[in-house]
């Protein structure tokens, strides 16, 4: 079981801070699995630019969308946000 | 000329002598405005060797070169002077109003020298200006000051740039302030302005900035307006979440420092995020002049009632940097500082130190009295000494000169969390190693503002780097960051336009404001230069860069204890010498003939 977390509009969108997901090898079949789950209006948010994070690493330092999901991962979505 | 009207104010505070001065485009394009102009002045009239809160040293206030126009975020102003806080160079950079109106009253700049004998202000009516006495909000706070002066004035849309308490008492992070919440805040410029009795520039302007051909401006500016509208970050993500949204993002990537730089995460982040901010307190977004997008926030508190802030800084300046939970809290010291004049930064890092102190059993209840314990987590100490230091009362005195000076007291330097003496903002750089760089060769000291690398390594902007490289393409990347910043910061915009624009994009406005073909490596040239002058600046003021490019040793000798980036230091001794060969610079750090020849830097040594 892996943890999700979301952040800024994220969470209006799906209503939710975090869940829980299971059976998902990698990133990419995670956001399939969200796409699914939450629509369109998730989709659009991140679809084209992201922050995601697997134990706090991004993975874009990692192997992209191949990143490996564990047991007891936790996951961070963010959508694109800057600041300073 | 376009863009700007040639025409700088001198006025010198000792004899009373007021000024006015021209300059033509060839100034424009060797120094393009605010920090370029401020160097060329300090370097050409200033031993910069001077005490900073003499009357020898001089402040300036420029304008950019699209200040005042409707260049997108063209609003901002700088005040460049010697900081009292780092000895070095300070060139403090505000949004909100003042800025645009002191261009549009006919002046570009204005040159501050010597030093009154009473308070006084400076009232600037297009092209009347006056010196007229200030005694009678002396020691007021900024919000009451600009409500009396406003008055005074006797019209609404009056700009007013002005100190409150903290400069007068000569704290040594001072800010400036204007419209309220909008603070020049680093380095101690609001020191150097009540060094000078200078209590504040009150100005009001009924030109209209010209640029070479309105129609082709305009078209320029609607489409960079534009595609800042449509970037996700510029026009979505700030607006809706202010700055303070990367408080979930620097926490979850490991490098929010917490508990003065011991940690890279805080258990607590969540309870003081934009997005909690914004659930609990947000009442509306407030954009500063022609800015399309509007990061400033506008909460509502049952104690202070509506306030602006805290940006993302200072939420974490003083919250998580004193291991303090509790969001209203941090709001309302955030509002006591603004009103007070200080720079939250330095302000929240000054406090942490004396935490670090106490906690080390170096600095004890004795030392403190009756006062509240410098204890983490104890939110009694944000109001308590923040008012206290402001006015250098009881152990406030000891604060108002800065956590360098307290750690230095209390016989632990490496207490101290900054760099040239200056408190290092929010991002540990274990975690980011090339904004670590940043920090050690900024000029004005422990900063992020001037080359933020966080935007390639952790956000991933213009793409993403991974933090812990520290190649060579990671270190010509900090460069260009601290060059195209030049250039931004001269131009009067913000640096929040690089969410969504680019190089080429600055160029093209500027190109369409003055009717100048210069290419956009002509103008990073003239942003390479204002950062080389800057440094030449640091190095005639006695800069030391073997030893003071540096940062403090928790970052560079103790791994991050825990987290994504637990393990990593910051390998600063790798990258140093590297900068400075690719900077062309000499090995010891200085600048070498080469280079200053190159930049026509000569005549300035």
């Amino acid at each position: 079981m892996a943890q999700v977390k979301f952040f800024a509009t994220l969470r209006d969108i799906t209503g939710k801070r975090e869940m829980e997901i299971k059976n998902v090898k990698n990133v990419a079949e995670l956001l399939q699995h969200l796409y699914e789950m939450f629509g369109d209006e998730f989709r659009k948010e991140i679809e084209e630019r992201n922050m995601i994070l697997v134990n706090g690493k991004n993975i874009l330092d990692l192997d992209g969308y191949e990143t490996k999901i564990k047991e007891k991962d936790e996951i961070s979505i963010f959508p694109p946000a800057g600041g300073g | 000329m376009y863009g700007y009207w040639g025409k700088i104010l001198r006025v010198n505070l000792s004899t009373g002598e007021i000024k006015t001065e021209e300059f033509g485009e060839d100034f424009v394009k060797k120094w393009l405005g605010t920090r370029g102009f401020g160097i060329h002045y300090l370097l050409k009239e200033m031993d910069s060797k001077v005490d900073p809160l003499s009357e020898e040293n001089k402040m300036i206030f420029s304008t950019g070169a699209l200040t005042g126009t409707t260049a997108p975020t063209g609003g901002r102003y700088m005040v460049i002077t010697k900081s009292p806080l780092t000895g070095y160079i300070a060139m403090a950079n505000s949004g909100g109003f003042f800025g645009a109106e002191l261009k549009m009253a006919g002046w570009d700049a204005i040159i501050v020298e010597g030093k009154s004998n009473k308070p006084v202000y400076l009232r600037i009516e297009d092209d009347k200006v006056e010196i007229k006495d200030a005694s009678h909000v002396w020691g007021k706070r900024v919000g009451e000051t600009e409500r009396i002066l406003t008055e005074e004035f006797g019209d609404k849309h009056v700009q007013i740039a002005s100190i409150g308490p903290a400069g007068e008492n000569l704290v040594k992070f001072a800010a400036i302030m204007n419209n309220g919440h909008r603070a020049a805040g680093r380095g101690g410029v609001g020191a150097v302005m009540g060094s000078k009795k200078l209590k504040a520039i009150v100005v009001r302007g009924h030109k209209r900035v010209e640029v070479i051909d309105r129609s082709k401006f305009i078209s320029v500016v609607r489409e960079k307006t534009e595609k800042l509208k449509n970037d996700p970050v510029a026009g979505s993500g700030l607006p809706s979440f202010g700055t303070a949204v990367l408080v979930n993002i620097i926490n979850q990537n490991g490098l929010y420092p917490t508990m003065n730089f011991r940690y890279g995460q805080f258990k607590y982040a969540e309870e003081q995020s934009g997005e909690a901010m914004a659930k609990k307190y947000l009442k509306r977004n407030k954009p500063c002049y022609a800015c399309p997008i509007g990061c400033g926030r506008v909460n509502d508190m049952d104690t202070v009632g509506e306030t602006e802030g805290p940006e993302y800084e200072s939420t974490w300046a003083m919250g998580a940097n004193l291991g303090i939970n509790d969001l209203a809290s941090i709001i309302e010291a955030n509002h006591l500082c603004d009103d007070l004049g200080l720079d939250t930064i330095s302000t929240g890092g000054t406090l942490a130190t004396a935490m670090e102190l106490y906690d080390k059993g170096l600095l004890k209840q004795d030392d403190l009295g009756d006062a509240p314990p410098f204890r983490w987590g104890n939110t009694e100490v944000l109001h308590y000494y923040i008012s206290k230091l402001a006015k250098r009362e009881g152990f406030g005195d000891v604060l108002a000169e800065g956590g360098y000076r307290l750690a230095e007291k209390y016989g632990c330097v490496d207490c101290f969390m900054g760099v040239k003496k200056q408190e290092l903002p929010a991002y540990d750089p274990r975690g980011a190693e090339g904004h670590g760089l940043g920090y050690a060769t900024d000029n004005r000291g422990g900063d992020h503002i001037k080359a933020y690398l966080i935007s390639p390594e952790i956000l991933g902007y213009p793409y993403k780097m991974d933090p812990h490289d520290i190649s060579d393409e990671k270190v010509k990347m900090l460069i260009l960051f601290q060059d195209l910043t030049a250039v931004i910061d001269a131009a009067g915009m913000c640096v929040f336009t690089t969410f969504g624009l680019g190089a080429d994009d600055y160029r093209d406005l500027l190109n369409a404001a003055f009717g100048f073909n210069l290419s956009t490596e002509e103008w990073l040239k003239i942003g390479e230069k204002i950062w080389n002058a800057e440094r030449l600046f640091n190095l005639k003021a006695g800069l030391k860069p073997l030893e003071e490019d540096t940062l403090p040793k928790r970052l560079t000798d103790e791994p991050m204890p825990e987290g994504p980036n637990k393990g990593h230091v910051v390998r600063l001794k790798e990258m140093v010498p590297r900068y400075y060969a690719l900077r062309g610079w000499n090995e010891d750090g200085s600048i070498s003939e080469a280079k200053l020849k190159e930049l026509g830097l000569e005549e300035y040594i």
